[in-house]
């Protein structure tokens, strides 16, 4: 049977791929194209018929208080989360790649969180954050200031509280990605560089963060297209409140769309979200490709 | 040595001090959950602390939050089945055959998965809609019966395997669908311990679709019932905990027993991205 070459597919063939062909045309490339048309479109669901609008909806949203306010939040939101998530993950893994008894069963709670429902993780910390909870108590404890009306009440510490858990609970996972990164670094690098004398810092830097750099480029990208979404967090902890101080795109997205049904306006607003996901991880690709070069 | 030991006594404080910091919220949960009495602050009164059950039976006779279990249960085993199944016959095509197609096929799949998810959600509301299928299981099922990260992970693995003994049971006659079923999916079983535990988990704590491809109640999934409830007069605290430890508890059982296959599905989901 020719395998290097074009055969005929069974009807069978086309049966097994049907669902996945299915699935790809009605639930993600119409939706696709569909988004794209929209955001040009004034089409609103309550209202029967629609018109283009060309750019309208682009201009508008860049006029809308609301929306800068969103996008702002959320390059706050990746850009304070990022580098602690990164960092913490890289320390956690490197301190589980060492010696260390019952590293298995460490590796496994410190991933625990990431592998909870996002909905649960929300709800606790809407209570620790709480006006009186455990987190006021603690900062009560080490002579910390805090917000009398609770974290996620005050416009000054909202983002900052709902960021703080994110860390927490996302620095597992990638530390899971970082440590399969590590344990993939040949033993003999060490071995080779220890009998020339290199200090731990310097078999960190010439061997170590070398060897992690694939692992770290792909994970500021993935990262940062995750955090451009934060939704559930939002949704759950702060509707977007106080005072929009934690509204973020995919929040605005989703009031303008799917609770006032702006359609079209909705739809230009996640357009531009694709696109700054889009060009961000571009830019990031290419930063440290130029830099590892 | 005994600063090793030393060295080794230290290190192990600082594993238990980040396992607190990773599990306390966790413990506050379960405390809460079995408190008999709460604080309106949300803090555990541990003078009066009484264990007690009495928060998850006043949770299993309310129907708000019967009814989203069953949906949840159901939603997920019916994904995970239908993930099993049907990526299993598309990573079979995609990593045996050749035919015009399959290089966009397979970019489609890579593609997908690097799409926002959040930037469809507008127009996947109207397709539901115009499909008839919104606030439906159909709808909570449908779309996620097939995902790209599991044609891939199958499709890899088929193609680990060689395939001498298809072709030779397709000399003695096999149809495509016997030797699937007899040879594929045994041969399988590995990567698709890993693709079911993966999917359920992604379903079970699945929020976004969920709560925007359906509007009633009895329709509500266990995640979007506790979003919505939370912050309603007529449920408390230790209930809405109760519910939260409910939903808590198949994502830990699964972890404390396939640790490793969740490991090796989430870093093998990464890598290929």
């Amino acid at each position: 049977m020719p395998t290097n070459s074009t055969q005929r597919l069974r009807f069978s063939d086309y049966f097994f791929l049907s669902p996945w062909v299915i699935t790809l045309i009605l639930f993600w490339l119409f939706p696709i194209v569909a988004s794209l048309f929209l955001s040009f479109t004034d089409y609103r669901l309550l209202a029967g018929s629609y018109s283009f609008v060309g750019f309208d909806n682009f201009a508008q949203l860049l006029q809308d208080a609301a929306f800068t306010k969103a996008i702002g939040n959320t390059f706050i939101f990746t850009i304070g989360t990022l580098p602690f998530t990164t960092c913490f993950a890289i320390l956690l893994a490197i301190f589980l790649n060492g010696r260390l008894p019952l590293k298995t069963f460490f590796q496994s709670v410190y991933f625990f969180p990431s592998m909870v429902s996002l909905v649960v993780v929300a709800l606790i910390f809407t209570s620790l954050y709480a006006r009186g909870g455990y987190i006021q108590l603690l900062c009560g404890l080490v002579g910390a200031p805090y917000p009398q009306e609770g974290f996620l009440f005050s416009t000054a510490t909202a983002l900052a509280a709902v960021m703080a858990m994110d860390i927490w609970m996302a620095t597992g996972y990638y530390m899971l990605l970082f440590l399969a990164a590590l344990q993939s670094i040949p033993n003999e690098l060490y071995e080779a560089a220890r009998l020339d004398g290199a200090s731990a810092w310097r078999q960190f830097r010439v061997i170590t963060l070398p060897h992690l750099k694939p692992m770290l480029l792909f994970i500021v990208v993935l990262n940062s297209i995750k955090s451009f979404q934060i939704f559930v967090e939002v949704f759950v902890m702060t509707k977007g409140g106080p005072l929009n101080s934690t509204n973020t795109m995919v929040y605005f997205v989703y009031e303008e769309g799917l609770q006032k049904f702006n359609i079209g306006y909705g739809a230009a607003a996640a357009n531009i979200l694709f696109a700054i996901i889009a060009i961000v991880s571009w830019l990031e690709l290419k930063l440290i490709k130029d830099k590892t070069a | 040595m005994t600063t090793a030991a030393f060295r080794n006594c230290g290190r192990v404080a600082v594993a238990i001090v980040i396992a607190l910091i990773m599990l306390l919220p966790f413990v506050y949960l379960l405390l809460g959950a079995l408190a008999s009495t709460f604080s309106l602050t949300g803090t555990i009164d541990l003078g009066s602390y009484r264990l007690t059950l009495a928060n998850f039976a006043t949770l299993f006779a309310r129907a708000e939050l019967y009814l989203p279990l069953a949906n949840s249960i159901a939603v997920a085993v019916i994904v995970t089945l239908g993930n099993l199944f049907f990526c299993t016959l598309c990573g079979y095509v995609l990593a045996r055959r050749r035919f015009r197609g399959k290089g966009f096929l397979m970019v489609t799949v890579v593609l997908v998965l690097m799409v926002p998810v959040h930037v469809v959600i507008i127009p996947l509301y109207l397709m539901t809609n115009w499909l008839g299928i919104f606030d439906t299981y159909l709808a909570l099922i449908l779309p996620f019966l097939v995902s790209p990260l599991g044609i891939f992970l199958m499709r890899q693995y088929i193609l680990a395997i060689p395939p001498d003994m298809e072709d030779s049971a397709r000399l003695e006659g096999a149809s495509e669908m016997t030797i699937i079923w007899r040879i594929v999916i045994p041969l399988c079983k590995p990567a698709l311990a890993v693709l079911a535990v993966q999917t359920f988990m992604v379903n079970w704590n699945s929020f976004i679709y969920p709560f925007i491809l359906t509007s009633s109640e009895s329709m509500r999934t266990l995640p979007v019932a506790l979003a919505l409830l939370q912050g309603y007069q007529n449920i408390d605290v230790p209930q809405l905990f109760a519910a939260s430890v409910i939903s808590v508890i198949p994502t830990t059982l699964l972890f404390v027993a396939y640790s490793k296959r969740i490991t090796e599905g989430i870093i093998a989901g990464a890598l290929k991205g």
